[in-house]
Parts: structure tokens; C-alpha cells; sequence
């Protein structure tokens, strides 16, 4: 049982310890439609490496390139940080797969957006920053299930960080403060790049 | 199988071996024999270095036949090589210390 529990903990964890290269890429690439088309179905874009926003209407192939940016975005500056500091060789098909698996939870993050309440509660949040619009009326529902989907998303966030960091040091072998102060850097710079990329495309 | 002990139990030093001998004829051997550099790795280490040498040096074989990834079974052998490293320096330090 507890042998049980571990190799689950491994793969909810560390799944990279499984699984990476090519079979990681494919999956991830997956994922990464999946969550496209679940996004365009709820209007939730992740307009950046760990952004999530609700409402903006959009074609579908904005939310399945918004995935590719992200992922892009973050797994290139990894891979670069990889050769300047870590002494092994290693092989950039797993710096592809695994950070591209590692975005699987934003799957769960697209599904538990998509009811509509949680585009009313956006809405009702935007026309109250806005004095000049006009406020959609929402239930108290909609508050219920835009507090679980928020909850949920951010759980997601911080887990998908943490999917990202594992995946880095595993398939780069990287440990320690190398390896954190080189990840901080890659997601920061990820984060801007990728918010300016899909800022340009959806305008 | 009786595994071999590398460390000593009181002071934790390396262990040398001091006497071989033949079964056949029981000649003994004594003297200050260093241990091969593999038999410092772990048993699990060493398993992991037959099971290389038998795969062919194979690291993607390897990684089907534990069911790991490609990653995993990599930084394994880069952490065995660094341990390996690190048992052929010390041995050079002690042969530089005894002349």
C-alpha cells in the first residue's frame, strides 16, 4: 500500500522520473491542445507562461498558439541556462517534453473555468472598475463557482510551477541554488516575453 | 551472498584488504591491497553498473528495463562517475601521503 502510495506520489510529483524525451513531448503536446480547446470552449485564455484570464472572445487557433508560446517561451531559456551551468550532457528533446508535460494542470485549471458564471463574475468584477458600464446581475451561484475555480486555478499555478522546476532539474540535472536562482531567471523572463508575444497576436 | 564491507564500523575509515587466500591450497597472501574502485559504490550502485555493462552501455535500454526515463537513468550514472571520481582522488591523495 504504501509502495502504492509512493509510485502515485511519484507521478502526480514527478512524473518526469517515468516518463520524458519524446513520449513526454507528445503527451504534453496533448495536453497543450486540450487545454486550447477547452479554453476557446470557456473563453479562458493563458496569456502568459502562468497567467489565466476569462472572457476575451477569440478564434480558436489564439488559444491553441497561446499554449505553444507559453511553453516555447519557458523551454527555450531553461534549455540555455541548462548548457551554461549544468556539467552533464543532456538532451533537448527533454527539456521539450518534460516542461511540456509539466503544463498539465492548466488542464484542470480550462475545465473547472469553463461555466459560464465565472465570465458573469469577471464581468460583474470588470463594470464595478468601470463606472461607466453597466453591471451584469449574478447570483450568489456565480460567487460560489467562480471562488472554486479561482481556488482551484491558483493550486494549479503553484503546482504546475513546481511540475516546471522538477522537470528542469531533472532532465538538465541541475540541483541546488544553481538551479533555482537559473529557474527564477528563465520564468521571469518567460513570463514577460510570453505576455508580450500573445498580447501582439491577439491584437 | 555475505556483501562486502568498504567502511570501517568503528572510525568509518575506508577498509584495505589485508589477507587473500587459496581455497585449493590455502596459501595466504597478507599484505595492504586497495579495494577495486567499484566495490566503494553501493550495492545498489554496483547492480546499476552490471546491469549497464550487460545492457551494452545502453543508457535508453537501461531505461526500458527499470521503467525509468532517459533523464533518470542519466543522472544516475553522471552520480555513480562523480562518486567513482571522487574514490580514485582519495586513493591518490593516500598513495601521495604514504611516499
Amino acid at each position: 500500500m504504501t509502495s502504492t502510495n509512493s509510485q502515485l506520489g511519484q507521478w502526480l510529483f514527478n512524473p518526469f522520473r517515468f516518463i520524458a524525451g519524446g513520449h513526454a513531448l507528445l503527451l504534453g503536446l496533448g495536453i497543450l491542445l486540450a487545454s486550447g480547446v477547452i479554453g476557446w470552449l470557456g473563453k479562458t485564455h493563458f496569456d502568459g507562461v502562468i497567467d489565466v484570464h476569462s472572457g476575451l472572445e477569440a478564434p480558436l487557433w489564439c488559444f491553441l498558439v497561446e499554449g505553444l508560446i507559453n511553453w516555447i517561451c519557458m523551454a527555450v531559456p531553461l534549455f540555455f541556462f541548462g548548457l551554461i551551468v549544468s556539467s552533464s550532457s543532456f538532451r533537448i528533446i527533454d527539456v521539450l517534453g518534460t516542461q511540456a508535460l509539466a503544463r498539465w494542470p492548466y488542464l484542470i485549471t480550462a475545465l473547472v473555468m469553463l461555466p459560464d458564471a465565472n465570465r458573469r463574475f469577471s464581468e460583474y468584477i470588470m463594470s464595478k472598475l468601470t463606472p461607466a458600464a453597466q453591471t451584469p446581475a449574478i447570483s450568489y451561484a456565480d460567487l460560489a463557482i467562480f471562488a472554486f475555480a479561482l481556488m482551484v486555478a491558483v493550486f494549479m499555478a503553484v503546482w504546475m510551477v513546481a511540475l516546471m522546476y522538477r522537470a528542469y532539474c531533472l532532465s538538465c540535472n541541475i540541483k541546488g541554488t544553481k538551479a533555482i536562482i537559473t529557474f527564477i531567471l528563465s520564468l521571469i523572463g518567460a513570463e514577460v516575453l510570453s505576455r508580450f508575444a500573445i498580447i501582439r497576436l491577439i491584437t | 551472498m555475505k556483501v562486502l564491507p568498504t567502511i570501517c564500523p568503528a572510525c568509518e575509515n575506508r577498509l584495505k584488504v589485508k589477507s587473500l587466500t587459496c581455497q585449493q591450497c590455502q596459501t595466504e597472501i597478507q599484505g595492504q591491497y586497495e579495494l577495486p574502485a567499484l566495490s566503494k559504490l553501493s550495492v545498489d550502485d554496483q547492480d546499476f553498473v552490471l546491469e549497464f555493462i550487460k545492457a551494452s552501455g545502453s543508457l535508453k535500454e537501461m531505461a526500458r528495463l527499470l521503467r525509468l526515463s532517459y533523464p533518470t537513468v542519466r543522472n544516475r550514472l553522471d552520480e555513480i562517475i562523480e562518486q567513482l571520481k571522487l574514490a580514485e582522488k582519495a586513493n591518490e591523495d593516500i598513495g601521495k601521503e604514504n611516499g
